[in-house]
């Protein structure tokens, strides 16, 4: 069974050889560190043009995940040829939905910061980006073209909740839902339409599931009330499970935070949940109890313990993932959100050689 | 008794989200029924109380948070002219910021809105802010709180180096230091030296609020 028959295997509720191993994301400085190659954070660092920066970078990611033996890996659309960012004296750039970055040295690795579209007559006067732009699939079929179905390939399309969220900022994005949740709507509708487009060419171009990326939930609860949720976002995001479906694959979650108070909406709705943080009220347990023929779950390795704890804790917390979500299949081993650059690599590895040690199946834990 | 209604429904106002139209009308409701401005501010932290406790028990949420920081500083500009004294001697001031290191803000604007809507005088120092920046602005302004956050563990030696930058400076003593994030626990924010750690905002602008208010008895 290679890596991908095993991701392939696991999304499909079936027991593989054994526990899939993965991360949605590892960043920059730890992919250096597992390949000892540099990692292109800018455009002034190198004479590489964009496309080559995006191959360079792609490169050490699949590096890494074979050094890792990881059984999937995720992949981005692109930016479209000839996509030019509005640059600002401070170093910050605008991306296509109208959000402005900064680049993070450290992480290297860019965050949405500030926003250029602040009310509903800026985003009906912005150019609305198109999911058809010639380029868009360019990182995401050099990936695939580099794993050549060694590994699993997870589109990640970021969610129109989280899109719109960080296009019309926090506070902004919360008043207008307040006061006019139709233009929200709106918005919403047409994000999940370029959605829609995006996933019907992603696993055309060869992805193997699609992970549906960006925060609905911080560690009080769902970031909106479950009322605006289900009216609003749910149904959207079941537009989008139904296009991943038709072209035959699965539509995961990714999430922070506490989702109970929406869970059953989303077991509804989505074929799985990355990443189950046990910080915020996540119990993996009670999860695969109650939704586990239902739902693929990945993760629910303390990130928190990655970052601040020691090896044995975190084979602890492995092994107790393991233990109570791997038996059946339907279950990823990944840490609670991501390899974040202050996550300590050692306590990483001890996550994968546990995962490796105990997670052969039959589960013997 | 005519104003205390109105005052009433001022805070109901706020509690139940209302549009910002409606919430200023009831203000100036309140104002013709002779309450009195400070009575106003009486109600805003009230109703900001309240939301903060529906939030704690999943009955609110971020949105709602956001929304009624809003309406709170809406009301608050509303009543700037009538404490033009007042203003000189405002409720606290604050000194907040991301430590260095980290460029995440979404916990700390939330706190520095929430202040700003109870009538504290906060001065936003950004993200990735240096300790020597901290210790400058503490000189300069004399808040009685610094508050920090830091969503990534990498930033968390910056904000003991930032105590520890006070304490150099002769000021850890002239303020209280408060510390939020979401790699942080109460353990560590004693150990680095901090005098709380706040879990949420609404946490941190409670405990900032009893230090202030603890501040303003031992004045009187």
């Amino acid at each position: 069974m290679n890596r991908r028959d095993r991701a392939l295997t696991a999304l499909d509720h079936r027991e593989p050889d054994a526990v899939p191993i993965w991360e949605l994301g590892i960043d920059p400085p730890h992919a250096e560190s597992i390949t000892g190659k540099q990692w292109i954070g800018t455009s002034k660092e190198t004479n590489l043009d964009r496309r080559g920066i995006e191959r360079h970078n792609a490169d050490i990611m699949v590096e890494c995940h074979n050094k890792l033996d990881f059984v999937m890996i995720r992949a981005i659309s692109s930016d479209p040829d000839g996509w030019r960012p509005q640059r600002f004296p401070d170093g910050t750039f605008t991306d296509e939905w109208g959000r402005i970055r900064m680049y993070d040295p450290r992480t290297k690795s860019t965050i949405p910061f500030r926003t250029l579209i602040k009310t509903p007559e800026d985003f009906e006067a912005m150019a609305f980006p198109d999911a058809h732009a010639p380029g868009r699939m360019y990182g995401l079929e050099y990936v695939v073209k580099r794993v050549k179905g060694d590994m699993a390939v997870a589109a990640e399309v970021r969610a129109p909740f989280a899109t719109a969220w960080e296009m019309l900022g926090v506070t902004g994005f919360c008043q207008i839902l307040h006061e006019k949740p139709q233009f929200i709507r709106k918005v919403i509708e047409k994000m999940t339409d370029f959605n829609i487009e995006l996933i019907k060419m992603v696993v055309d171009a060869g992805a193997d599931m699609i992970v549906s990326n960006g925060d609905i939930a911080e560690k009080n609860g769902p970031m909106v009330s479950p009322k605006y949720f289900d009216q609003i976002f749910l149904p959207n995001m079941k537009r989008e499970v139904e296009a991943a479906h038709k072209k035959g694959v699965k539509f995961i979650k990714h999430t922070d935070g506490d989702l109970n108070l929406i869970l059953e909406g989303l077991a509804n709705t989505v074929d799985g949940l990355h990443s189950l943080d046990p910080s915020a009220s996540m119990d993996i347990e009670y999860v695969k109890e109650k939704y586990g023929k239902r739902l693929v779950l990945m993760g629910n390795v303390s990130v928190d313990k990655l970052c601040r704890g020691t090896k044995d804790e975190i084979v602890k917390d492995t092994k107790r993932c393991i233990r109570v979500a791997a038996p059946g299949g339907g279950y990823f081993l990944n840490s609670s959100n991501t390899w974040y650059a202050d996550a300590k690599l050692e306590n990483c590895m001890a996550m994968v050689e546990t995962g490796r040690k105990f997670g052969k199946y039959p589960i013997k834990l | 008794m005519k104003s205390q209604s109105a005052l009433e429904n001022v805070e109901r106002g706020i509690v139940d989200l209302v549009t910002s139209e409606e919430l200023k009308a009831r203000v100036k409701k309140a104002l013709d029924a002779k309450a009195d401005p400070i009575d106003v501010i009486g109600s805003i932290r009230k109703a900001l109380d309240e939301v903060g406790e529906r939030y704690e028990k999943k009955e609110y949420f971020l949105m709602e948070l956001i929304v009624a920081g809003n309406l709170a500083t809406e009301i608050m500009n509303i009543l700037r002219p009538y404490f033009k004294a007042d203003m000189q001697a405002p409720r606290g001031r604050v000194v907040i910021g991301t430590v260095q290191g980290d460029l995440h803000d979404i916990g700390k604007n939330l706190v520095a809105a929430m202040l700003t809507s109870l009538g504290y005088t906060v001065t936003d120092l950004g993200v990735d802010v240096k300790p020597e920046k901290f210790v400058e602005v503490v000189r300069n302004e004399k808040p009685q709180v610094v508050a920090m956050s830091g969503l990534l563990t990498v930033g968390l030696p910056y904000m003991k180096t930032t105590i520890d930058a006070l304490k150099t400076a002769g000021l850890k003593d002239k303020v209280k230091t408060i510390v939020g994030g979401r790699p942080l626990t109460k353990e560590y924010a004693k150990e680095i030296g901090a005098d709380a750690y706040g879990t949420d905002a609404t946490e941190a602008v409670r405990i900032i609020g009893g230090w202030v208010e603890s501040k303003e008895a031992k004045k009187r």
